[in-house]
Order: structure tokens, then sequence, then C-alpha cells
């Protein structure tokens, strides 16, 4: 039971990550490779608030957000500015300063020997510090998670980033500031970024760089690109199929450490084929052009 | 009253003067059309006013102001509007929500007013709905608004960035190649919708290859060839220049 709410969890945790991304990738067009970065500085501002400071856990999460969107603004406002694959590599950039700074600011952040002993979120007095519980917790913040993204992406705003991901020109055009609302789809896609970190952290208890590398990010592309673009579908689809693949592999009696060389395989096949024979991905609605 | 004017402006792409010292003004209320063969820099006239492209040399002026270097989407809010040549509409938007993205001082396109308020989102989209339905039923697609803009015709999908322009509330109309590649009614269509603009106090600016076409419904023609000004006039006399056959025919 605990190993299926387990598998739950991370799901939930990877939900939000997916939902979030798909407002860069799927919605405004923006091949974005550092989610994992804005996932880490999540995961390690509620970290250090609650450890250094004793803050509450949801405080603690309420600052993680807002850290993380301001930090976005240190890669969107140059990355923007550039086109096609130098946004991306951009991002690509961006994504390794912060696994550097986590990696080597080691008076903060402990560096590779990571901290362990994170607190478990409570709420008046009721504490998290069951599986079971702490799914409830993770499903309650996916559903709020979720709630405000499907919000934003059918009102106006998410009507926006449609047409300036058809069409940035033609957008522009029409007087909209594309620059300015794509900076806004950032800063909202690295706050709630931040809240799967946080929800990570507090559940593992112990977090080091390790877990917010550029693989990472590459992976949490991986799964809105096959999962699919551009609706609220495809990252669940993406999700939950890529969860299910190493259980799958763990089930056929593969050993572990093969199992994890294997997932990798299978992962990077996923995406190279997805790219080139269905680019929608499973159940998208777009597709790079 | 002039809205438009281009002083000595002149745009080079590689040592090869697309626009090269042009100066011209527009009318207010009128229909011009620029006409001039493949390659003559109508596209880049269009280009440099609505600031796609920076000038190198030379300045601009809308409603007496200068717009020289402004940024794009400012000189679209000024009421400057553009029909591209190759269309550009919304593909995997509705009818309807092309022309919903194009209204101005929407709310609900701040993203923390669509989460908090509600209720005021939801009262400024039903006025949109308004302002959509209107310029689709303008255009005649009001049946088609459901519809995917990718899955319009070449023609509707025309209409449609029309509709858009107008309810982008554009004062001044940059229409690049209206009526080419389209069939004759729709022509016909446009035309009359391009007349009824103008009765409205709207400026219509033209490119175009169908001459005849759009000979009838100018007020002044101007004959754009190797980025220079050949030839302007009324469509009458530009009917009967010389310039004209030489540019097309090479006679
Ligand atoms: N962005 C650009 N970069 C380089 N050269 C360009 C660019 N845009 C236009 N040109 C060149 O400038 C010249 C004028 O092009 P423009 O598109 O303005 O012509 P046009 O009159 O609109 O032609 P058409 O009737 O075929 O649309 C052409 O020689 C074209 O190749
Ligand atoms: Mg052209």
């Amino acid at each position: 039971m605990n190993y299926l709410l387990h598998i739950l969890i991370m799901i939930n945790i990877y939900l939000v990550l997916a939902f979030s991304l798909n407002l860069l990738i799927g919605y405004t067009g923006l091949l974005s490779i550092c989610h994992a970065a804005f996932y880490g500085i999540g995961a390690y501002i509620s970290t250090l608030l609650m450890i250094n400071l004793g803050m509450n856990f949801f405080l603690a999460l309420l600052l993680s957000i807002l850290g993380a969107m301001l930090i976005s603004l240190l890669v969107s406002l140059p990355s923007l500015r550039l086109k096609g694959d130098y946004f991306i590599l951009c991002t690509i950039g961006f994504q390794l300063i912060v696994f550097t700074i986590l990696y080597n600011w080691i008076s903060l952040t402990r560096g590779p020997y990571g901290i362990s002993g994170i607190p478990t979120p409570s709420l008046f007095g009721f504490e998290f510090s069951t599986i079971p519980r702490y799914f409830l917790l993770t499903l309650i913040m996916g559903i709020i998670s979720f709630i405000i993204i499907r919000r934003i992406l059918i009102s106006p705003f998410g009507r926006l980033l449609k047409a300036i991901r058809e069409d940035e020109l033609a957008t522009q055009s029409l007087g909209k500031d594309i620059f300015k609302v794509k900076i806004l789809s950032f800063l909202i896609a690295a706050g709630i970024a931040a809240i799967s970190g946080s929800l990570f952290a507090h559940y593992v208890t112990y977090i080091d760089p390790t877990s917010f590398t550029l693989e990472e990010s590459i992976f949490i592309a991986t799964i809105i690109i096959v999962g699919g673009m551009g609706n609220l579908k495809g990252p669940f689809v993406g999700t939950v199929l890529l969860f299910i693949i190493p259980e799958l592999l763990r089930f056929l009696g593969i050993p572990d450490a093969v199992a994890a060389n294997l997932r990798q395989m299978i992962y990077a096949l996923l995406l190279i084929a997805f790219m080139y024979f269905r680019p929608q991905g499973i159940a998208g609605e777009y597709k790079f052009k | 009253m002039n809205i438009l004017e281009l002083k000595e402006v002149t745009k080079n792409f590689d040592g090869i003067k697309a626009v090269d010292n042009l100066s011209f003004f527009l009318k207010e209320g009128s229909i011009t059309s620029l006409i001039g063969p493949n390659g003559a820099g109508k596209t880049t006239v269009f280009n440099l006013i609505t600031n796609y492209l920076t000038p190198e040399k030379g300045s601009i002026y809308y409603q007496g102001e200068e717009i020289t270097g402004s940024l794009p989407h400012r000189i679209a809010n000024m009421g400057i509007g553009r029909l591209f040549q190759d269309v550009r509409v919304f593909n995997k938007l509705t009818a309807l929500e092309n022309v919903f993205v194009a209204i101005k001082k929407n709310c609900g396109e701040n993203p923390f007013t669509s989460l908090l308020f509600h209720r005021r989102v939801a009262k400024q989209e039903e006025k949109n709905m308004a302002i959509g339905l209107k310029w689709l039923e303008f255009v005649g697609l009001s049946e088609k608004k459901e519809t995917l803009a990718e899955d319009l015709s070449y023609g509707q999908q025309k209409l449609l960035s029309l509709a858009r322009l107008l309810a982008n509330d554009a004062r001044l109309l940059l229409l690049d190649e209206p009526i080419s590649g389209i069939h004759p009614e729709m022509i016909e269509r446009i035309l009359s919708l391009i007349k009824r603009l103008v009765q409205e106090g709207r400026t219509i600016f033209i490119i175009e290859h169908n001459i005849g076409a759009v000979l009838k419904v100018s007020d002044w023609v101007m004959l754009l060839d190797g980025g220079n000004l050949v030839a302007s006039g009324l469509p009458s006399e530009i009917k009967q220049d010389q310039t004209l056959r030489e540019v097309y025919l090479g006679v």
C-alpha cells in the first residue's frame, strides 16, 4: 500500500512540474530546459527557511514560490530577447549555473553533502508525517495548482499565450507586448515548479543537487513532449506513462542496476521517437514547427 | 490631413537598395494603392512603417508624430494595423478567438487579474463576445465562428485577419495583397468591405498585383520599382502612364 502511495506522491509532484512546464512549452511555444532549476530552487529555499529560521512549512512554501518567481527574471529577461535555439541554449546555461551554485555554495547548501533531516510539514498541529498523510498533502497541493493553471490557461491570458505560440509577429501586430507576456508566463511556470520542489524536499527529507540536474530538466521536458503539448491532458498522460515504465521494469524482475540504465535509454528513445513520428505527443494539439 | 508620412526613407539588404530614399504621404480617409513588380520593395515599405525593419535613413510620421524606431506593438496600439501577405492567422484558435486576441485593453490578459478577479474578467469577456461577433458578421464569417482558423479557406482567412484588424480598432489599415489568390466573388466582397471602412473614416493602404481590381477602388495610386516611386497619380492617370507599361511589360 505504502509502495503504491509513494508512487502516487511522486506522480503528484511531477504532475505539478509537468503542468507548469506545459505553460511554457505547450502554450507559449518556449522550449525551456531549466525546469529542474526552479524545482531545485523551490526545494532549497523552503528547506533552508524551515531549518534555519524554523518557519512554518506553508509560509516557507509561499516564500519559495516568490523566490523562484524572482529568480526566473534572471533567466527570462536575457533569454527571451533571443530566438529559437539561442533561447534554448540560454535556459540550459541557466540550469547549469543553478546546479553549480547549489553544488559549490557549501556554507549555504552544504553542496554535494546535501541537507538531511528536513522537517515534515504541519498545519495547526496536524503532522504530514506518514506516507498516507503526505499523499493527502500532495494531492491537495496538486489540485490547487491544477485549478490555478487551468484558470490561467482558459483565460484571455491563456488565449494570448497560444496566439504568441502560433504567430509572434501577428500577435505583436495587434499591439501586444509579447516580451512582457512571455516573462509573465515564465514567472508563473517557475513559481509553480517551486511548489513541486518544496513538496519533494519535505517528503524525502534529504536533498542534494543531483536531484536538480540538466538531465532532470530534460526528463520533465520529455514528459511534455511524449504526453502532448498545449492542452491539459498531455502532461497528465506523459507523467503517468513515464512513471509507470520504471515500475514495469521492476515488475518484470529486471535488477535495479540494469533497470536504471534501461530506463534512461527508454526515455531517450521515446523522446527521439516522438519528436520524429508524433511531434504533438500522445494527447497534444500542438507541435513544434 | 495627412495620416502617414514617409520622409526620405532608405533600407538596404546587403547592399541592395530595397527602399531607396522614399517619400510620400497618405490622406486620411482615402484608399491608396501601392503597386509594382515582384521585389519592388512594397512589403518592405510596410515592414518599415510597422518597424519590423528599422530604416537606415529617413523618418516616418503617423498623425504628425514621429514613429521611426518605435516598438512594433506601440505602433500597432497607435492605430496602424496590418494584414500580412501570408495572412498569419492563429491556426489553432477558432475564428472567434482570433478576433478576441485583437481586442485592446482586455483586463483578462493579465494572468493575475484572471486568477483573482473572475467576475471582472467574465464581464469583459461578454463585451469581447459582442465585439467579436460584430466583426465576424461584418466580414461574413458568423457561421464559422467556432471553426479553427487553419480549417478556413484562404479567402476566409483573409477575411478573418481583416476582422481581427477591425476588432483591434486600427485607423490605418496596411493590406498586403488582400485579394491575391482568391476567387472573384471573394474579391468583390473584400473590395466592398474596404469601401465601407473608408466611409467610416478609416484609411486604407493596399499593396496589390491585381491592378485592374484595385484601380477601381483607389483614390490614389503609387507605382514602386526598385525601391523608388516611379509614378503616382489618380487611377485614371496611372492607367495611361507609360511607366506602368515599362515597369510591368518592359516595353
Ligand atoms: N528580410 C530581408 N532580408 C533580405 N532581403 C530582403 C528581406 N526582405 C526583402 N528583401 C529583398 O528586398 C527586395 C524587396 O522585397 P519586398 O518583399 O519588399 O518585395 P515586394 O515588392 O513586396 O515583392 P512581392 O510582390 O513579390 O511581394 C527583394 O529583393 C527581396 O529579396
Ligand atoms: Mg510583398
